[in-house]
């Protein structure tokens, strides 16, 4: 049987000079008002991707959309589900359990307030995480150095084979010429 | 003993991650460090004009712990109880020192406010980027408990006075040229810092802030029977460098310090935010005279190519005793960084440079130096479109918004040029005023005195 894999976003550790513009592009992205400026935020930023750094390595992390999701798997309400090729949470069934978390070999969920409950006396807290901005991530797009990438697992397999037969050509050629 | 200056761009090293995009857009080559390490500002070369502030996206993570805590960082910052995220690359405000002032019911305070504010403040309260909004900002200082709420734009129609007078006695008396404008105070300490030999050609003009300030406290004082002592002198600035610059110990022509405290924009919000009023809801209302009367000649000095377009509305005419045919001098506007226009007075073909972003004066001043210069005035601000980009204002959240708000306060600020009944400086009647029963002439004793300053190298 064959399906079409889940799309990604992939960082490249080499490019990455630890910004934090993806972060800040993602919580804006998120909100759920149009806010310009930092004067006007009066709650934390929330992203949806985390900058890692250690003293060998810099490049943020976020979920990978994994075919065999184990956040998935692990929710007990069944609030994480797989829809047109990406995995998303349904907020309003999270019961803020932490499974998912612990499930998550990536460390790409975590537990944030949600905007509106945070508001009232109640506030609820949810599991967020990557949600692929429907398909056209801010985080991409902010990046100033490039080193984020959206991968889209159809077109980057067809890319893939056509430099390969474009290389392979050539070698074959050569080859050929040499055999000749 | 020498007052300090204050000295206040600076870098948090905790939440510093070393990605150096500030250093990309500092001027002066100011900020120092390894790359991934924490970065620290040289105050040696920093002219503390902000735009590392503006730029800096490395904010306190929710998901990552601190070993400081957000109340200790609120409080280096000097900054209220706001639930906004931090950023690495800050200023310290002068928040609690304003408002310590302003519940002194007692105080008599007269305030100002720069041509960028007007453009920029309404964005803090979620209005449109560029929103114009100088009687509601009037409104709102009235409510803070300024006793008199006054304008930079008037002691900007006072520099083109003073300014324009000066560059056409350096032409036809003779005097260091060509002549360079001394508003922006990033730009003034550049010169003393990196090219000292050349602070002759600065304009002996204090800068309009300054202007104000040794206004408010012997004319505005009169006016109003109060001692100047008894007056508390605060600028609402786009501007991080306005706050050295009110500090500097030269500038107490009134006996006492001109400036007594300079808030940005961003900390002008606060304020209103924590007084509980609401901005957008708010009435218009009007500057106090006579020192709130401005022409549109004062608005664009808020941006790149105004102080120039000013001097050529006014000085056109001291040379010429002939009104300028078009008073839009489109020519000088523009976003290069470097914009060269000559402008035919009949005898005299004056020929003026103006900069944008400081690092585009460099060759020009290495031209002067060899004594290469082919131009008599050249104006030069910090900032990369004035100080409408100051480093004091709105930070935008995404750099792609930072260039809209540009472009809108941009043209906000030309469409309030348009909007006044007078659009030079000299035709301003309060400035007329002035000159008449307190100042005498431009260049006089009395303007030597409260409205020129001297420069000194830093080495």
């Amino acid at each position: 049987m064959s399906r079409n894999l889940n799309s990604f976003v992939l960082a490249d550790s080499k490019k990455c000079i630890g910004c934090r513009v993806c972060e800040v592009a993602c919580a804006v992205a998120h909100l759920d008002t149009e806010i310009k400026t930092v004067g006007n935020m009066n709650f934390s930023l929330n992203p949806r991707l985390y900058l890692v750094k250690t003293p060998e390595i810099t490049m943020p992390v976020q979920c990978r959309h994994c075919e065999d999701a184990p956040c998935l798997k692990s929710c007990p309400v069944s609030a994480i589900k797989e829809q047109s090729n990406r995995i998303v949470i349904d907020e309003a069934g999270c019961i803020g359990c932490k499974s998912c978390i612990i499930a998550c070999p990536f460390g790409a969920i975590e537990l944030i307030v949600s905007r509106q409950e945070a508001m009232g006396d109640d506030p609820e807290v949810i599991a967020s995480k990557c949600d692929l901005c429907g398909g056209a991530p801010a985080c991409v797009k902010a990046c100033p150095r490039e080193a984020l990438q959206y991968v889209d697992m159809v077109k980057e397999g067809t890319q893939r084979r056509i430099a390969a037969a474009n290389m392979m050509s050539g070698f074959h050629n050569e080859f050929m010429v040499r055999e000749g | 003993m020498a007052k300090k200056l204050q000295e206040n761009i600076k870098i948090d090293a905790e939440l510093c991650t070393g990605c150096r995009r500030c250093s990309e857009v500092c001027p002066v080559d100011a900020i120092e460090g390894e790359e991934g390490k924490p970065q620290s500002v040289n105050i040696a070369k920093c002219v503390m004009c902000g735009q590392c502030v503006q730029i800096c996206s490395a904010y306190d993570s929710p998901f990552e712990q601190y070993a400081t805590s957000r109340s200790q960082r609120l409080k280096e910052r000097n900054m209220p109880m706001v639930k906004e995220p931090l950023f690495a690359a800050y200023y310290q405000g002068d928040f609690f020192k304003v408002k310590k002032q302003l519940a002194d019911k007692k105080q008599f305070s007269m305030v100002q406010c720069a041509p960028a504010v007007r453009v920029s403040l309404a964005e803090e309260f979620g209005m449109p980027l560029g929103s114009l909004v100088p009687g509601k900002m009037v409104a709102a200082l009235k409510r803070l408990g300024f006793t008199r709420v006054y304008d930079t734009n008037f002691a900007a129609d006072l520099t083109i006075m003073e300014e324009g007078s000066e560059l056409v006695k350096r032409i036809t008396e003779g005097g260091s040229l060509p002549m360079f404008t001394s508003c922006c105070p990033a730009w003034v300490k550049f010169v003393e810092n990196e090219y000292p030999e050349l602070i002759d050609h600065l304009s002996s003009c204090k800068s309009p802030q300054q202007m104000a300030g040794s206004m408010f406290k012997t004319y505005g004082a009169s006016i109003d029977g109060v001692d100047a002592r008894e007056v508390y002198s605060v600028a609402i600035m786009p501007c991080t460098c306005k706050k050295s610059e009110a500090s500097r110990p030269e500038m107490k022509s009134s006996g006492y310090q001109d400036v007594d405290a300079v808030l940005t924009t961003r900390e002008l919000a606060y304020l209103i935010k924590e007084a509980a009023i609401d901005f957008n809801d708010l009435p218009e209302e009007s500057f106090d005279k006579p020192l709130g009367m401005y022409s549109g000649a004062g608005t664009i000095f808020g941006v790149t190519g105004g102080v120039m377009e000013a001097a050529i509305r006014t000085a056109y005419e001291l040379i010429t005793k002939e009104p300028i045919e078009n008073v839009n001098v489109t020519s000088v506007r523009g976003e290069q960084g470097v914009r060269k226009v000559t402008l035919d007075t009949g005898a005299l073909k004056l020929k003026t440079v103006v900069v944008s972003g400081l690092k585009n004066v460099i060759p020009i001043l290495e031209d002067v130096q060899r004594g290469k210069a082919d131009f008599h005035f050249m104006e030069v601000m910090t900032c990369p479109a004035g100080c409408i980009s100051g480093g004091g204002q709105p930070k935008m959240l995404l750099p792609v918004d930072g260039r809209k708000a540009y472009e809108n306060r941009k043209s906000s600020t030309y469409q309030h040029d348009e909007e006044q009944h007078y659009r030079k400086s000299h035709e301003n009647p309060d400035i007329q005023d002035i000159y008449q029963k307190f100042l005498g002439e431009p260049l006089g004793h009395k303007s030597h005195k409260l409205l020129h300053t001297h420069y000194k190298p830093s080495r």
